[in-house]
C-alpha cells in the first residue's frame, strides 16, 4: 500500500517534471520565410504575333509586386498594338516577379489545365474576337485559353478584360463556375 | 471584500496549523471550523456541507435525519445544513436532489460536534431529468448558469459542442456551413466565450469564424453555461461567458463499468459512436481509479432540401484517459486527451472576389459546384489535432479547506488546405497546407477552496501560463505572427450565505505580456516587438431566497480580453467571404461591464426562469468596413480592425408547465439588441431573437417501456433587422425569419439488469428551405433539410 501510494506520487511527479522541462522549447522565435518553393502571380503577360507576319509582334504585361493590394499596380506596359483585320496567333502567361529572376507560372497553369479556364471580354467597342485553341485532358476536351487567336475587325480601341478562373471538379467551359484568381484589363489599340 | 480581513485574521490565527502545510498556507487566506468539545447531552450538533462531484457546493439538497431525533430540512444558499440539540446515539442521515444519485450515511453522535462532508454523485442512468434543480454554487454563484448533464447530454450524442449548448436560451452559434459551429452566449462568440473543458482553458485558434471548439463533446459528464462576464475566477477572455465541460467523477467502489452509445443521421449519411469503459481498484490498490472514452464520427456531403452540399464531408476520431488516485487528504489525477478531425469546406464557399460573392448569392438554387454524395474529402479543408495532458493534485488542509495544483499542457495543429494548390512545380510544396498553425500552451494553476460551516465559502488562486504560436503559411505575408504570451492572474472570491441570502464578492488582477516574432516583407529580416496588457477586474452579487418559490440572482462582474495577434497583425484575404483584413497592433485591451439580474419561479407544475443582461463593452474590437482592395485585378472588401463602445442588452426567458400528468410545455426565449454606442449603430454578426417552444407526452412506463416521451418542437427565427448599415451594404441583405418543426421520441428498455436507451429524432420536419442569419455560408447555400436520427445507447 505505502510501496504503491510512494509510487504514484513519485510517478506524477516525474511526469510534472518532464512537462516542465520540454515546455522551454521555443521555436516560435524562429520566423519562417516565404517557402521557396513557392511561386506567387504577379504578372499576366499578352504576347500576340501576326499569324502572317511574324515580324509583328507586340508583348503586354500587367504587374501587380504587392502582396496586401496597398500599391497600384503597374500598367506601364498593359497594352497591345494590334493591325485591323488581322489575325494574331497569342500566349497568355503568368510569371512570379518578385522574385529574381522571374519565374514562369504558366506550366503549373498547363498541367492543372482541367482545373482553370482563362476568359476574354472585350470592351468598349472593341472589334476583337478571342478564339482559345488550346484544349485540357477533360472528357470531351474544354478549351483553356493559354493559346489563343485574336481576330481583330475594323480600327477601334478598348479593353480586354482578362480572367484566370479556378474551377476544380466544376470546369463546364463557362466561365460562371469556380472562383476568380486574376483579374486585368489590357488596353487594345487596333489600328 | 471580505477575503482582505479574512487575511488579517488568518495571519494572526495560523498558530495552529504549525507543522505540515504551514508554508502553502501563508500565502493564502483561509478560514477554517475548530470543533468545540461539549460536556452536556441533548445540545450536540452534526452540521456540513453538501457538495457535487466536482466538490462545488449545492443548496436544496433535501437532508433527512432518522435516529433518536427525526428531522428534516434542506441545504441553504451556501450548501450547508445544521441540525442541532441532539442527544448521542446512532443517526442515519439520507441527502437527495433530483439528477443526482440519494446518498445515505451513518452518524454515530457521541460527545462531540459531527462535521460532514457530502459529495453527491451523478446518477448515470437517470433517464429523463435533464437539469439539477438545486443550484450548484460554482466559481461566480450569482452568475446565471444552466447544467446539461447525464440524459440531456446522451439524447444530443453526435452533436457538436456548438449544436449542443443552442437548446440552452441565450445561446445561439455563429455557423459556418454544416459541420463547424462556435456557441455564442449573449451574442457573442470565439476568443470572447472561454471554454474550460476538464479545468483547463481551451487554447487553440479560435478567433476565426470557421475554428470551431477543438473538443469532443462526448467525453463530458457535464456542460455547464456561465451566462455573464466572468473574468473574475476565469481570467481573460470570459467578456461573454464560459463554457464548462467537466468529465464525470471517476467511480469509488470497485468493479468495471461502461457504456456504448450509437448514432445514425440520414443527413450526411453520418454515424457517431461513442463509449467508456471505467473502473476502480480494491485492497491493496484501494483508491486506484482510471476512465477510458473515445469517439469516432465519419459524415459526408449534407443535404439540403433540394441539393447535396459538396466537400462537405467530415471524420473525427477522439479519446481520453484519466487516472485518479486518492488516500486520505490527497487526491492525484491524471489525464491525456486528443481530438482529431479533418472537415471538409462547402465548395461552392470558394469565392475569389465581390463578383463571385455576389454570383454565388444569386445561385443558391442551384450552386454551380457538383450536386452528389461522397464521403470523400478533398481539398478545400481543415485538419485539426489537439491534445492536452493534465495533471492534478488536491490536498485537503482541513474539512473545509482544499488546496489544489494543476499543471496542464496543450498542442494545438491547425493546418487549413485551400481547394487552390499552390504554383509550385515541386509536389511537395503542391501538397503543403495554405495555413499552419502551432499553438504550444503551458498553464499551472494553485486554487484554495474553502467551505465552512458559518456560511462562509469562497476560493482564491494564482495562475499563469505562456503559450507560443509558430504559423507557416504559402502566402508572401504570414497571415498571423509568430508569438510568445506570458500571463499570469490572481484572484479571490468570498461568499457569504446566510438564511435566504447569499453575498458575492471578489477582485482579480491579470497581467499578459506578449513578444511577437516577424519578418519584413522586403529585406526579410526578422524582428520582434513587445506588447503588454494588464487588469483589474472585480464582481458583486447576490442571491435572495424570498420563498421557497421564488428566488433571485443579482450579478454585476467584468470581464476583459486582450486584443489576439489576429486582430492585432492580420493583414491577407479571408477565404471565402471575399474579405481583406488588416490588422492593428496599437488594440487596446477590450473590457466588460455586465450587470445580470435573473428571476426563478418554482412550484410543482411550473418553472419559470428569466435572465436581464445590460453587458456594456469599452473598447470592443471589430473589423470595420473600409472600400475595397484589388489585388492582381482581384476585388476585395476591405475591412480594418477597430475599437468602439458597444452595448448588448437582452432577456433569456424558459419556461416548463406541467399542464397534465402526462403533458409538459416548455418555452425557452432569447432576446437580445445589440448596440455600437460610439456610432450609434448595430452591429454585425449579432443573432436575431429565437424561439424554442414545444410539448412532450409522457409516462413512467408503458409495457416494458420505460419512461416514454413524444416531444414536438418548433423552433422560430425572425429576420436580424438591425444592422450596420454601410458594413452590411457590402455583402447580402440578412435572411428573412423562419420556422422549423422536430419531434424526437424515446425510452429506456430493461436488458436484464442493464439499460437500453433508444431515441428517433426528425429535424426539419418539413424540409424547409431557409437561411440562418448566423450562417457565415447562408450567401452560399441554404441550411440544411430534413434529418432522420436514430440513437442507442446501452450501460453496462
Amino acid at each position: 500500500m505505502k510501496f504503491i501510494r510512494k509510487n504514484i506520487i513519485g510517478l506524477a511527479a516525474l511526469g510534472l517534471a518532464l512537462a516542465l522541462w520540454t515546455s522551454c522549447n521555443k521555436d516560435e522565435q524562429v520566423v519562417s520565410p516565404p517557402l521557396p518553393g513557392n511561386e506567387f502571380m504577379t504578372t499576366v503577360k499578352l504576347i500576340a504575333v501576326n499569324a502572317n507576319d511574324p515580324s509583328d509582334a507586340d508583348t503586354a504585361s500587367w504587374v501587380d509586386l504587392d502582396p496586401a493590394g496597398s500599391r497600384q499596380p503597374d500598367l506601364s506596359n498593359a497594352f497591345l498594338d494590334l493591325k485591323a483585320n488581322a489575325t494574331y496567333n497569342v500566349q497568355l502567361q503568368f510569371w512570379d516577379e518578385s522574385k529574381t529572376p522571374a519565374e514562369d507560372i504558366t506550366p503549373e497553369i498547363k498541367e492543372r489545365a482541367n482545373y482553370h479556364l482563362i476568359c476574354f471580354t472585350p470592351q468598349g467597342g472593341l472589334n476583337l474576337t478571342v478564339n482559345r485553341t488550346d484544349h485540357d485532358g477533360n472528357n470531351p476536351p474544354l478549351p483553356v485559353g493559354l493559346q489563343d487567336n485574336f481576330v481583330t475587325g475594323a480600327a477601334s480601341s478598348g479593353d480586354l478584360n482578362v480572367k484566370l478562373r479556378h474551377q476544380p471538379n466544376v470546369k463546364d467551359g463557362t466561365c460562371d463556375p469556380g472562383s476568380t484568381d486574376a483579374d486585368v484589363d489590357f488596353q487594345i489599340n487596333i489600328q | 471584500m471580505y477575503c482582505f480581513t479574512a487575511n488579517m485574521i488568518m495571519l494572526k490565527s495560523l498558530k495552529p496549523f504549525a507543522g505540515k502545510a504551514k508554508g502553502i498556507i501563508i500565502i493564502i487566506c483561509l478560514s477554517f471550523l475548530t470543533t468545540s468539545l461539549r460536556a452536556q447531552n441533548c445540545s450536540l450538533e452534526i452540521s456540513g456541507i453538501a457538495t457535487d462531484e466536482t466538490q462545488e457546493p449545492l443548496a436544496g439538497v433535501a437532508v433527512q435525519l432518522y435516529g433518536p431525533a427525526g428531522k428534516g430540512g434542506m441545504t441553504d444558499m451556501s450548501g450547508r445544513f445544521v441540525f442541532d440539540h441532539l442527544c448521542p446515539g446512532q443517526y442515519r442521515m439520507t441527502f437527495t436532489i433530483t439528477g443526482l444519485k440519494p446518498l445515505s450515511k451513518e452518524v454515530m453522535l457521541r460527545d462531540r460536534d459531527t462535521v460532514l462532508r457530502i459529495a453527491l454523485q451523478q446518477d448515470r442512468k437517470h433517464l429523463h431529468e435533464v437539469t439539477i434543480t438545486g443550484k450548484r454554487i460554482k466559481g461566480v454563484s450569482t452568475l446565471a448558469s444552466t447544467t446539461l448533464s447525464g440524459d440531456a447530454l446522451a439524447k444530443n450524442q453526435g452533436k457538436s459542442l456548438g449544436q449542443l449548448l443552442e437548446q440552452i436560451s441565450g445561446v445561439s452559434v455563429m455557423q459556418s456551413g454544416p459541420t463547424l459551429y462556435k456557441p455564442s452566449i449573449h451574442g457573442l462568440t470565439g476568443n470572447r466565450v472561454l471554454l474550460i473543458n476538464n479545468g483547463v482553458r481551451q487554447e487553440g485558434q479560435q478567433w476565426g469564424e470557421d475554428h470551431a471548439p477543438e473538443l469532443d463533446p462526448n467525453s463530458a459528464g457535464s456542460v455547464t453555461v456561465v451566462k455573464g462576464a466572468a473574468s473574475i475566477r476565469y481570467g481573460s477572455d470570459a467578456i461573454a461567458g464560459v463554457v464548462l465541460m467537466d468529465p464525470p467523477s471517476l467511480p469509488d467502489s470497485p468493479g468495471i463499468a461502461g457504456d456504448i452509445g450509437l448514432e445514425a443521421a440520414s443527413n450526411g449519411r453520418k454515424g457517431n459512436v461513442t463509449g467508456s469503459m471505467e473502473g476502480a481498484f480494491d485492497k491493496s490498490l484501494k483508491g486506484l481509479a482510471w476512465r477510458l472514452q473515445g469517439t469516432l464520427q465519419r459524415a459526408g456531403n449534407f443535404q439540403t432540401p433540394f441539393y447535396y452540399l459538396d466537400n462537405t464531408g467530415m471524420a473525427e476520431g477522439s479519446y481520453s484517459a484519466q487516472l485518479g488516485y486518492h488516500v486520505s487528504g490527497l487526491e492525484l489525477n491524471a489525464s491525456y486527451s486528443q481530438y482529431n478531425s479533418k472537415i471538409g469546406i462547402f465548395a461552392g464557399s470558394e469565392v475569389g472576389d465581390t463578383t463571385d460573392l455576389i454570383q454565388a448569392y444569386n445561385n443558391r438554387d442551384k450552386p454551380l459546384v457538383r450536386d452528389r454524395f461522397t464521403y470523400d474529402i478533398q481539398r478545400g479543408y481543415q485538419q485539426i489535432n489537439h491534445e492536452v495532458m493534465k495533471v492534478d493534485a488536491k490536498y485537503r488542509l482541513s474539512d473545509f479547506g482544499d488546496l489544489e495544483l494543476s499543471y496542464a499542457r496543450q498542442k494545438d495543429l491547425r493546418q487549413e488546405y485551400s481547394s487552390d494548390i499552390a504554383y509550385s512545380s515541386d509536389p511537395k510544396v503542391q501538397n503543403l497546407p495554405e495555413d499552419w498553425f502551432k499553438l504550444i500552451t503551458h498553464s499551472l494553476d494553485l486554487v484554495y477552496d474553502h467551505h465552512s460551516a458559518d456560511g462562509f465559502s469562497g476560493s482564491m488562486g494564482l495562475s499563469g501560463e505562456t503559450k507560443g504560436n509558430v504559423y507557416q503559411g504559402l502566402g508572401r505575408i504570414p497571415l498571423i505572427p509568430n508569438y510568445r504570451d506570458y500571463g499570469g492572474g490572481a484572484f479571490a472570491i468570498e461568499r457569504y450565505g446566510r438564511g435566504k441570502w447569499l453575498l458575492e464578492g471578489g477582485l482579480r488582477y491579470d497581467y499578459l505580456w506578449r513578444q511577437v516574432y516577424r519578418y519584413d516583407i522586403n529585406t526579410l529580416n526578422d524582428y520582434h516587438s513587445a506588447y503588454d496588457y494588464h487588469n483589474l477586474t472585480g464582481t458583486l452579487g447576490a442571491t435572495f431566497d424570498l420563498s421557497h418559490h421564488f428566488t433571485m440572482d443579482a450579478n454585476f462582474g467584468m470581464g476583459w480580453r486582450a486584443p489576439n495577434p489576429e486582430e492585432m497583425f492580420i493583414n491577407g484575404v479571408h477565404a471565402s467571404a471575399a474579405q481583406f483584413v488588416t490588422g492593428d497592433s496599437a488594440l487596446k485591451s477590450e473590457r466588460s461591464y455586465n450587470t445580470t439580474l435573473s428571476l426563478h419561479y418554482k412550484s410543482d407544475k411550473l418553472k419559470l426562469d428569466a435572465d436581464l443582461y445590460d453587458n456594456e463593452i469599452r473598447n470592443f474590437i471589430y473589423a470595420e468596413p473600409i472600400g475595397t482592395r484589388q489585388i492582381l485585378g482581384v476585388g476585395y472588401h476591405a475591412f480594418q480592425y477597430v475599437q468602439d463602445d458597444v452595448r448588448l442588452l437582452g432577456a433569456d426567458i424558459s419556461g416548463t408547465w406541467d399542464v397534465l400528468p402526462v403533458l409538459s410545455l416548455t418555452s425557452k426565449t432569447s432576446l437580445l439588441r445589440a448596440t455600437n454606442r460610439t456610432r450609434n449603430g448595430g452591429l454585425i454578426n449579432m443573432p436575431p431573437a429565437r424561439f424554442q417552444n414545444g410539448l412532450t407526452l409522457h409516462r413512467e412506463s408503458l409495457g416494458k417501456l420505460m419512461q416514454p416521451y413524444f416531444t414536438l418542437q418548433n423552433v422560430s427565427v425572425l429576420r436580424q433587422g438591425y444592422i450596420v448599415p454601410d458594413q452590411e451594404q457590402l455583402l447580402p441583405p440578412p435572411p428573412p425569419a423562419y420556422s422549423l418543426w422536430n419531434v424526437s421520441m424515446g425510452a429506456a428498455l430493461p436488458v436484464g439488469k442493464k439499460q437500453l436507451d433508444l431515441s428517433f429524432a426528425v429535424e426539419n420536419l418539413t424540409n424547409k428551405v431557409y437561411s440562418d442569419y448566423m450562417n457565415q455560408f447562408r450567401y452560399f447555400a441554404y441550411d440544411l433539410g430534413v434529418n432522420f436520427i436514430l440513437r442507442a445507447r446501452f450501460s453496462f
